[in-house]
This record gives structure tokens, sequence and C-alpha cells, in this order.
């Protein structure tokens, strides 16, 4: 054991505190004098008096000394001591912009800025630590009271002869603080030295370098200082794990029985009480545990001093009570179960950090890219560190479609809290966030508006969106506008009309509306919001963005699609964030064409939105998950989260919408002179309605193949019938669909499992488990394609419904689709006008050349193989023909 | 003063003997007596992307079938989590920290046992449910701080894949590449295909070097097999390297990652798209798992597909099954545990296509999966589940020359209750050995050095 009672050897205190500097005017001048640090010196230096462990001649004050001053009074300082050495420093400090090192800035600091600003007059903590382990002290205590002490740790970390030197530092690294009132000692030496002197209580007992440091961090914390980020102001302290040393012994007086010295190193905290199962009885354990801890800490303060330090005061040995105080510890923490981690750090194991708690982050597809830079940066931040070097939460940051998004949170909140048989959006949408970040206010209150009485999630929405970017029409430069009047504030019908005024063959896109906010908000400016014959004519406006093929997912998919075709990328215009011209274009470096932003005047933009949710339930560390998140958004909303949206060529989120980043992209207005409004709960709703129900209720043919090989890939929601049934979610109650089982080589290639019609799911699904089955034969799909593409075509033929054929197999049969018979196929669908969506349960069946490929691509379906999660594929592809599920 | 702690500790063990469950390892008790009485038993377990669900499934059924049949009303349900594994952790930390969900059964990915365990999420479990029949280096994965707190649900390890076809167009007298153990062997092979200058081959092999686990997966490997082997962390996860070990271990990547063997593609590949590669012919060999041998027979026929143990050392993967720290029904929920890694059942998994963690379901020559499902018998059309081709015994014909020996010798990523952040720095900081301008391996090294003990402090 390595914790050191000093009393009785040579210690020696050296308190520096530079309260005034010579030069403190700029540009070379420290910030300015602290008259503070005055009071500092002279109320440590009472505390340390009433230790018990430096007498009246061993503590040194130097007032605001020269570097020169400084350096000899450390060096005979350092050459006296034997038993304990503190330093103890108040002043300015300063750190280079690495930030590698830490400067003790003295009486004559000045301050010589640029890209390696050096600090004449100034002493690196490194070469301080350096003269003190000249010294041969036992133990080296260096305190530092003054901005960015926190610096240190890392010197310390890397410090040779570390295991000597303990490390108290005021603040967390790269941090500065308030000195505070001139009329006071500094907040945290204010705190220091009340907790050296015992609150004035001589002889409450020892206090240990590790209690000081704990008891500083809590004593800060419960002050509720912040340093001047505004993050809670946070003590830090290193020292090799078992290394301690008494700086507070009791008075003479205190003759009572001292606790016998256990042979275990300390813990760092309580161990975690096991859930029990009552309220009361958690009570109850976790006052036990808290007096567990207390007492192990206690115990840990009389033991032996280590080597030739003094072995303690005669006659306070209680030796024979230590098996059954130790025999106890060791029950009841063996008992403790759950909380071994805990454990391991009271049997022998330095203090290591417990895992963080885990925030769930669901975010708009386009945005995620940035939330998740965001999180990264966040994780390792200062501000997610706490004075341990532990971090405080972990972040998990996905993304899922943002009108599933709404739709789970709205309405099936219930079901993401307890998956059911059929809906379960834990796997489907992802998991239960505990932060949601949507691209648009109007998200939340879509979710506000659908929640009844039973939603099992509560969203609680910032006031103040955390950025901004209009969507913009994006236009191949060569067939842009040039005129300001036409690229700001124009109706996006208008815009469009007047680049096919340009550019006859030029044509739209936009992302899929369901899936991306960006693509839902340019929906709402092409299905226009004002009254008249032509006001929300959905399919009118869809024709003007009309592609063959599904929409790209999200706005960066499309942008990186584009320059697959040169013709393409240089007629097509695309609807997409503003801020994806700065950072969108990473995609494969292919050559693209330049594009100008064109600002439309009716398309609301994206406003990613902080928003808290809480679950039902979900309330075991409610107040642990409260603060975790909050941190996380004030992080976002302040300067270090604000700079990962301006790299990504955000906007500030109010006032006149500047651009975050002055280092604008290419084809970016600086300032857009009409930036339009936030965008509306019912005009979102209803262009997401209307993009629904163009063309109608869809109609779905799905072709299950039943032969034999498909045994194996049948049961469990992976399997044919699983896929199949998820499926049904992306259809409602108007549309219509069918399913048969394809087996079998003769005249008859498939049976009907369900025949055409309206389908309640439930009663879908029950069928499909009652009536589908694997056959013992093999498979014909081609007979089965043609006669499902026959079917199609018959009741195609009265109606203008949105059609799809879905065939799900394992290939094993696809050697039947001879070149001949695939090029019938091929030749039937284009015909019948018919997607066909190849769904393949085995690897490799899309790629390029393979037959599910070359008829999927024929026919404008998609061929979907293990490559993709095939599940959500499907779903989002059925949803695509569909009404969706009511 | 000295007299308090006595009485508090006093107190706490009797309130520990009345409210505290679990034990030490071996002779621990069942996780504890159910709270409520028969009912749903919840299974939480991430969405199989490749293609062997149904396995998982069916033997659920059949524990709910024997359930059945015995009188008794407790069922198990499989609850799906998403198909991402960071998206599957993030789930079932925070809805067992925060109360959001209610699970009885987690399925854990082997490097998240210390961390839900060191956060007391999972219970202790009786070591008995991890016996002798459980390959060593797979049972390890089970616990954590001297218990057992997971059982072995199915294992994973990397694995040489290769088109024997290539081999023998390229000249080799044997296509068995049992002897190529280290890397210098492997260069050699690469070299030799590459000078027969085959048709559509790109390059000697890929992997998966792209920004997420697979890149610790890969490099892990490297280091492991680097000259002394480079071990990041101590049995306890306390960071042991050193700057230097870094930079052996950096050097052993970087030589795996190099140009001239490896498909370009390679440093943005995840698995998914480095078997595309292979399967579309662009390389003759690749580092995968064993999923990619019933994928890859779908592909090659076995006279052009092979596969070996990966030359130096392979990463351990895998899932172990742990009983929630607020299950109602622990008990029960370790009795289905049981079910479900028995003898009987890994033989399914390992029939199935996954690696399988009891040595029986290798070698046992009596024992069969009793839970066939829907398979249909032999059928004069000769359609089977799958291609994979079969032992005698009608195993995957490679699990036990192939795979087991491959499970047995294979290493472990770092056992810490903060693999998140170790995973997350590890792969970031060695990002930049990847991109335009890499660093050298020692000025690499010194910056993963400094990065990795922030994210794992003493």
């Amino acid at each position: 054991m390595a914790g050191l009672d000093p009393r009785g050897l040579v210690n020696r205190a050296l308190l520096v505190g530079v309260s005034e500097y010579d030069l403190v005017q700029p540009p070379h001048g420290v910030p300015g004098d602290l008259p503070a640090v005055k009071h500092s010196l002279n109320r440590l230096r009472e505390a340390l008096r009433r230790t018990g462990v430096f007498g009246e001649r061993e503590i040194t004050v130097a007032r605001s000394p020269s570097l020169d001053d400084f350096s000899r009074v450390l060096r005979q300082t350092a050459a006296e001591a034997e038993g304990v050495l503190l330093l103890y420093f108040a002043g300015h400090g300063a750190i280079p912009s690495a930030g590698d090192e830490l400067f003790l800035q003295m009486r004559n600091a000045s301050v010589v800025a640029g890209g390696h600003a050096v600090f004449p007059g100034a002493e690196m903590f490194t070469t301080v630590l350096t003269v003190l382990a000249t010294s041969e002290a036992r133990r080296i205590v260096v305190v530092l009271d003054c901005c960015f002490a926190g610096n240190a740790a890392w010197i310390w970390e890397t410090f040779r002869d570390k295991r000597r030197v303990l490390l108290l530092m005021s603040v967390q690294a790269n941090h500065r603080t308030d000195a505070g009132d001139p009329d006071t000692p500094t907040p945290f030496t204010a705190e220091l030295a009340r907790l050296l002197a015992g609150d004035g209580k001589d002889g409450e007992g020892e206090l240990w370098f590790r209690d000081l440091a704990d008891g500083l961090r809590e004593a800060m914390a419960a002050g509720g200082h912040r340093t001047l980020r505004g993050e809670p102001w946070e003590p830090v302290s290193r020292a090799e794990p078992g290394e301690d040393v008494l700086l507070r012994a009791p008075a003479p007086a205190d003759d009572a029985p001292h606790p016998p010295p256990p042979e275990l190193p300390p813990p760092p905290g309580p161990p975690d009480p096991p859930r029990p199962p009552g309220r009361r009885a958690a009570l109850l354990l976790r006052t036990a545990a808290g007096a567990l801890a207390a007492a192990v800490r206690r115990t840990r303060r009389a033991r032996v001093p280590a080597g030739r330090g003094r072995q303690g005061p005669p006659g306070r040995p209680r030796l024979r009570r230590r098996p059954a105080l130790l025999t106890l510890a060791l029950l009841a923490l063996a008992l403790l179960g759950f909380g071994s981690y805990r454990i391991v750090t009271l049997t022998g194991e330095p203090a290591r950090c417990a895992p963080p708690l885990e925030l769930r982050v669901l975010t708009d597809p386009d945005l995620e890219p940035t939330v998740r830079a965001a999180a990264d940066a966040y994780l390792t931040s200062e501000a997610n560190t706490t004075g341990d070097g532990c971090r405080r939460s972990g972040l998990t940051v996905y993304s899922a479609g943002s009108a599933d998004a709404v739709t789970a949170l709205g309405r099936r909140s219930r079901a993401w809290l307890e998956p059911g048989a059929g809906v379960n959006p834990q796997r489907d949408v992802g998991p239960q966030p505990d932060i949601w970040i949507p691209g648009s206010p109007a998200d939340v209150a879509r979710v506000t508006a659908a929640q009844d009485t039973d939603a099992a999630a509560r969203v609680d929405a910032d006031g103040t969106p955390l950025a901004y970017s209009p969507v913009v029409l994006a236009v191949p430069q060569a067939v842009a506008v040039e005129s300001l009047d036409e690229r700001v504030g124009v109706p996006l019908n208008r815009m469009i009309d007047a680049l096919r005024g340009r550019l006859p063959e030029a044509e739209v896109r936009r992302p899929d509306p369901e899936f991306t906010d960006t693509g839902l908000l340019a929906t709402v400016g092409l299905y226009g919001t004002q009254t008249g014959p032509g006001a929300r004519d959905a399919a009118g406006a869809e024709r003007r963005v009309a592609q063959v093929g599904p929409p790209s997912p999200t706005a960066a998919d499309l942008l990186c699609a584009l320059p697959d075709d040169d013709a393409v990328d240089e007629r097509t215009a695309a609807l997409v964030p503003e801020f994806l011209m700065k950072s969108g274009v990473t995609c494969d470096s292919r050559r693209r064409t330049p594009r100008i932003a064109q600002y439309p005047g009716d398309v609301p933009g994206l406003e990613p939105v902080f928003t808290r949710v809480r679950w039902q339930g979900g309330d075991r560390d409610a107040e642990a998950r409260d603060g975790a998140a909050e941190a996380f958004r004030r992080w976002l909303a302040g300067k270090p989260g604000q700079a990962v949206f301006a790299r990504d060529g955000f906007r500030e989120p109010t006032g006149d919408r500047a651009l975050l980043d002055e280092d604008r992209a290419a084809g970016v207005l600086h300032a857009p002179s009409r930036l339009t409004e936030t965008a509306g709960r019912d005009a979102t709703e209803a262009a997401l309605d209307g993009y629904r129900n163009v063309g109608g209720p869809g109609r779905v043919l799905f072709l299950l193949d039943s032969s034999g090989s498909m045994g194996g890939l049948w049961a469990g929601p992976g399997g044919g019938p699983g896929l199949l049934k998820q499926s049904f979610g992306g259809l409602g109650g108007r549309d219509e669909y069918a399913v048969w089982a394809v087996s079998g080589t003769g005249d008859d290639p498939y049976d009907t499992l369900l025949p055409f019609g309206r389908h309640a799911r439930r009663d879908a699904e029950r069928t499909v488990d009652r009536t589908a089955a694997v056959r013992d034969a093999e498979a014909d799909p081609h007979g089965a394609l043609l006669a499902a593409l026959d079917a199609m075509k018959l009741r195609g033929a009265d109606d203008e419904r949105p059609d799809l054929i879905v065939y799900l197999t394992d290939d094993e049969d696809a050697g039947h689709l001879t070149a001949g018979r695939l090029t019938d196929v091929i030749g039937a669908a284009r015909a019948a006008g018919v997607p066909v969506t190849m769904v393949s349960l085995t690897g490799g069946s899309c790629d390029a050349g393979e037959p599910d490929a070359r008829i999927s691509e024929a026919t404008g379906g998609r061929c979907l193989d293990t490559g993709d999660d095939l599940g959500t594929a499907l779903h989002d592809e059925v949803a695509r023909t569909g009404t969706g599920e009511d | 003063m000295t007299r308090r702690p006595t009485a508090l500790l006093a107190l706490l063990v009797l309130l520990c003997l009345a409210a505290c469950t679990g034990g030490g390892d071996g002779a621990a008790p069942a996780p504890s007596a159910d709270v409520l009485g028969p009912g749903d038993i919840v299974v939480a377990s991430g969405r199989d992307v490749t293609g062997r669900n149904g396995v998982r499934q069916r033997l659920i059924d059949a524990w709910n079938e024997r359930q059945e049949r015995a009188g008794s009303d407790y069922r198990a349900r499989l609850v799906e989590l998403p198909g991402s594994a960071d998206e599957q952790r993030g789930q079932l930390l925070g809805a067992l920290q925060s109360g959001s969900a209610a699970y009885d059964v987690v399925n854990l990915d082997v490097t998240w046992v210390p961390e839900f365990a060191a956060a007391g999420l999972v219970r202790p479990l009786p070591g008995t449910l991890v016996d002798a029949d459980v390959i060593d280096s797979v049972a390890r994965t089970a616990r954590w701080d001297g218990r057992t707190y997971a059982v072995p649900f199915n294992s994973d390890v990397g694995l040489l894949y290769y088109r024997r076809d290539d081999l023998e167009r390229a000249g080799l007298e044997s296509t068995d590449l049992r002897d190529v153990t280290d890397w210098a062997d492997l260069e050699e092979l690469f070299n030799t295909v590459a000078e027969a200058d085959l048709p559509g081959r790109e390059r000697g092999w890929t992997t998966q070097l792209a920004a997420y686990e697979g890149r610790t997966v890969n490099a892990v490997e490297a280091f492991a097999s680097a000259a002394d082997g480079v071990a990041l962390t101590d049995d306890t996860g306390r960071y042991t390297a050193t700057a230097d070990a870094l930079t052996r271990g950096i050097a052993e990547l970087r030589r795996r990652a190099a140009a001239p063997y490896t498909l370009p593609e390679a440093v943005r590949s995840d698995e998914a798209a480095s078997l595309g590669d292979f399967a579309d012919g662009r390389t003759t060999f690749l580092r995968h798992w064993p999923y990619a041998y019933r994928t890859l027979h779908e592909t090659y026929g076995a006279e052009q597909l092979g596969v070996t143990a990966l030359p130096g050392r392979a990463v351990l993967g895998g899932q172990n099954l742990a009983v929630t720290r607020d299950s109602r029904r622990a008990g029960k929920a370790a009795e289905l545990i049981g079910f479900l890694t028995g003898r009987a059942s890994e033989r399914c998994l390992l029939d199935a296509g996954f690696a399988a963690t009891r040595v029986s379901a290798y070698q046992d020559p009596g024992l069969r999966c009793p839970v066939t499902g829907d398979k249909p018998s032999p059928s004069p059309t000769g359609e089977r589940p799958d291609r994979m081709p079969r032992d005698a015994a009608d195993r995957p014909a490679y699990a036990r020359t192939v795979l087991l020996p491959a499970l047995r010798g294979a290493v472990h990523r770092p056992r810490t209750p903060l693999y998140g952040a170790f995973t997350q720095t590890f792969t970031a900081h060695l990002g930049p050995l990847f991109g335009a301008d890499p660093p050298d391996d020692a000025t690499l090294a010194r910056t993963l050095d400094a990065a990795l003990r922030r994210a794992l402090p003493d």
C-alpha cells in the first residue's frame, strides 16, 4: 500500500500566488490582475497551518514572484523537503494552440500571440514537474488554481517520475474560469481551504489527498460553479493507483480510537446496489450501500503508513476488530452481486470508469452525417468528460425514414414500447430514441397531433431549432437563371416552368418525400398552397418530377446518383437542402455538373430541432438521462456544436439566418433576401397524404416461391412468409393485393393463397400463416411471372392504379429462366407496364447480369437480395405502391 | 466512530441476505425465483441479415412446444431488433438502463458482455450453463470479473475463403492451403495468382476496412499477428499497449492493406461489399465470417470454393445470451437459455450455417438436430434447403476440419466495459492509414496510443 502519513518528516509547502502582473495591456499583456489570489494565499496558509501536517516554518508563501524568483524558491523548497512537498500555484495559466503544454504565468509574464504562441515570463508545467522531481520528498503534491489547469493532466500522464506526484487541478482541461470577487479567495481555493481546515472543526479527522479531490469535486458541483464556457466547473485530479498522502491529521486532542488499517485499497465510490423488489427496500439498501462506502473510506484513512513513514501514534491499534470488519465488508460486497465491477475496484484494481449512460439519437436521414459528426466530437469533448477522465454519456446515432419516425412516435409508440407479432418499430424503425432530431418542427407537431391518450412516448421539442438550411433547386450551371429576382423568392412551380422554358428536356427530381423531410418540404412547394383550380393537384405536380424507377431515398443519394449519367446530370435540377451544396459532394469523385442554388419562395427549409423523447416506464434513471440529454443539447446549440453545423454548410437558426461559416460553397448565395417560414403541420401532412394517394390506391401481387428448396428459408421473420407479412404493413385499407404460392412445373405454376381484394392486415397474415407451406416440387418462375403479368394487365385495364409484382424466391429454380424465357418475361413485363420487384433470399442475385437484376431493371422495379436489409427494403418498396397502413 | 461502520455493514449483510440474488461462479444458483408466474419470456435479438434467422425461431418454437406438452404456460417470444449492431447495442443499453422496454433475455455481441455485466444490466448465471463442452476460447466470452454473465449462443471467427479454380489455373499442384499459416505465405500466393493474370481478378484479396467494427476486427487480427503479438489490453480491460508495440501492429496492418495485394475498395467495404466483390470474381481471396460459407456456395461450387484458417491470428466473434437484471421471470429465462445453447440446439445452429459453440456439435457422431422445421424430406426433385457441401454426418463439410480449429485458436478483441469508446477510438485513429497521405507507423502509433489512453483511462 502506498499511502503516506508524512507527519514527523520534513515537509514543505510552497504557496505561489500571482495577483499582480507587470503587463496587463494588449497586445502582449495578460488579461489583468487577480486581486482574489491575495486572499487565496492568506486563506490557504491559515488552513495548512491547522492541518497538523505542515509546521508554521514549513510553509513558504511567494506573492507575485517574477519567473526568476519563482524558479529560485521552487528549487530551494524542493531541495529541503523529505516527506511531502506541496506546491500551490494561483495566477494566470495559458496554453499554446496545440494545447499540449501549460504555462504558469508569473509577474513579468507577457504573451506573443501567433500560430505558435510563446509566453515569456511563464514557466512550463513540464519544467515545474522536472524541478520538483529533483526533490527527495516521498510525495509531491501539486495544486493548480488557474485557467486551463486541467491541461496539466496529460503532462502528468507522460511524466517519467509521476508515481510520486499527486496532482490536483482546479478545472477541467481547456476551460477558463473567473477568479470571482476581488475581496474573497478564488472559488476553488475557498473550497480547498475549507476542506483542509475541516470547516473549522478541528479534530474532525484525517483528510487524504483523494478525499480532498473528491470533496472539491462535490463542493464545486454543489456550488453550481461554471467555467467561462458555461460548463459545470469540475476540478480534476491525478495520482497513480493506490497512491495517497495524508494532508490533514486529527488534532492531538483527538484521542478517539482509530479504525484498524484494512488491507484493501480504497473504493472509488459506493458499489451500485442491486435492484431490490420495492422502493422502500431500495432506499434502505441505497442508504446502507452509501454507509458501507463511507465506512470503507473511513477505514482506509487509518491504514498503516508506508515505508519509513510514521507508523501512527501508539496505543490505537484495535487490531482485533479487523477480521470481523473485513469479513463483513467482503461478505457484504460479495452479496451485492450486480455491482461486481465496482467490487473489482475494491479488491485490487484502480478506479475505472463505469460504463456511461447511453443516449439513443434518432434523426432525419439527410441530417445523419452532420449529427453523427457532432456526436463523435461531443463524445470525446471536455463537456462529456468527468473530472476522472471518464465519459458522461455514450451516443448511438441512427436515422429512419421521416414518415416512419413520425408514425412510430405518433401512432405506434405503444408498439415501439412493446412490440407485437406484426408491428415492431424496434426492428423496423430502430431503437426507442431518447433524443429525436427531425428535419422540421412540423414533424413534432404531427406527432403530438397524432398521439392519443394511450401514447407511450412523450415528445418535448426545443423552442429554437439547432440550425437552418433552405431547400433549394440546384440547377445545372449552364441552364440556371442569372438575375437575382428570378433566383430568389419565386414559387417553385414557376421556377420549374421557367427552367423548362430555357431547356425543354430539363428534368426535376426530389428525394423520397416519405423518407426525408427534404423531399416532403419540396413536395409542399410542388403541390402549392394557394386555392383555386390548380391547388393541391398532386398528380399534376408529380408529373413535374416524374422519373424512371423510385426516387432517391435521400438528397445526398440524389446528388450522387445524377452523375451516373452525364446527360441526365446536365439536364436535371435537384431539390436538395442548401447545405449539401457544400458537404454533399463527397460521393465517389466522379465528374459532376456544377450547380447553382435557386431559392424557391414557397418551399420551407430544413430546421433540425432537438426533441427530448421520454418513454413510459423508462424513468428509472430519469434525472441522469435528462441531464445527459440536456448536456448534449447545450453543446449542440453552443459554440462547438454550431461549429459542426457551420462546417457542413448550415445557417443560423434565427434572425437573418446568416451562413454559420462565411466560407460558402460555390453556387450558394450569401444572403438570399427572402427565406420562407417554418413548415406547418397541416401543409406537410397534406403533402404527404397527397403524395401517398397520387394515382389512388395501389395493387400488388405477391408471388411466394414455395418450392422444396425454400424449406430452409421459411421460418421466422426473415423467412419468405415472414418477409411477406411484414410488407403488408406498407398497404392500406384501400389498396388491393393477392398472394400466390409458386410451385410446380406443369400447367398450373401457382396456387392462390389470398385472392385479389382489400384485406385487413391481420386477416391477411392469418391466411398466410394457415395456408402457406413448402411443397415438394420445383418452381417455374417463367410460367408464374407470365401468369402474374396477365392477371395484372387484366385488372389494370380499367383503372390507373399503381401496380407492382413482388416475387420472393431463393432462385434455386432460376435455371428455368433460360435466355429465351427470360426475354419472354422481360418483354411481357414491359408491355404490361408493371414493375416487378425481385426479392432473393440468397446472395448475389442482384449482381449485374443475373436474371433477377435484369427483370427488375427492365421493368422499373427493384432487385433486393441478402445484401439488403430485406424486411425493411421490401416494406418500403410495397409502401410506395400502396397508400400506407391506416 | 469505529463501531458505526461495523453496525452498518452488518445491516447491509442482512439486507443483502434478504434482497440480493446471484452468487459466485460455478456454484451460483439459478438467477432467482421468478417474481411473476407463467407468461411471456421476451428474447431481444438483432435481426439476422445473413439469412439463417429461421433456425433461431425454430429453436424458440421447439422450446414453446416443449412447454405446451409439459402443461406449462411459459412462452418465449422473439422481439427482433434492427440489423445494425450499433443500433442493437444502443437499444439494449438504453432500454435496460432506463427501463424503456422489458426484455428477459438479451442476445449480446461477445464484445458487449463486460459492459453489460459491469453496469449491472444482466445477472450472474450458474457457471454450469457454460460447461466443459463449450469451446474454451468461446467460453471465456461468457465471463467477466470471475463470474458467468452470458451463455455462448453462436460463435464466429475470421476465415480465409479462396478460389480453388484460380489456384489451379495459376499452376498450383494443391489447392489445400492448410500449410499457409502466415502472411508471407499468403503474399507468395498473391504473387503466383497475379502472375497468372486471370481475367477479372483485380487484386489478391479483399476484406473489411471501412470505418466500423470491421476495421477494428481486421486491425486486431493484424496486431495479434505482428511480431510478438500486440495485445491492447489485459484480461481486465486495462490498456497495456505502448507506442512501440502499436508501431509493430500498425506496420502489420499496413502490410495487409498494401496496394499491390488488396482491392482498393476494401477501405470502404463492410461484410456485404467485400462478399459481393469476391463473388463478382474481383479477388481470389477473401477474409470473412463462417456465414459466408453458405452464401458463397450459392455462387460457387465445392470444386471452386475453398476455405481455411486465416493466416496469423483470427478474431473471435459471436453472440451470447444473458438474463436481464429486471427480468421478472429470471429463473425460467435461464432455463430457456440452457435449452437454446444446449448440445442439440448447437448442432441445429451448426447445420444452419452458424459457428456452433460446443465441441460436441462438431464431433459427437450420435448428435443430430432434432428440430427440422419446414425442411422437406429428401425429395425426388433433389432440392435441398441450401447448397453447402456436407460431411457424412450432414454437417457443413468444413465444420470439423477448418471451423473448429479456427475457433479454438481465435483471439479476443479487448474485453473492457468501455468497449464502445475503445472501438470508436481505434477505428477513427486508424483512419489516416487508409487515407491519401498516410503518416508513418511511429507517428500514427503515438497518436493512437494517446487516444487509447484517453478512451481507456485507468
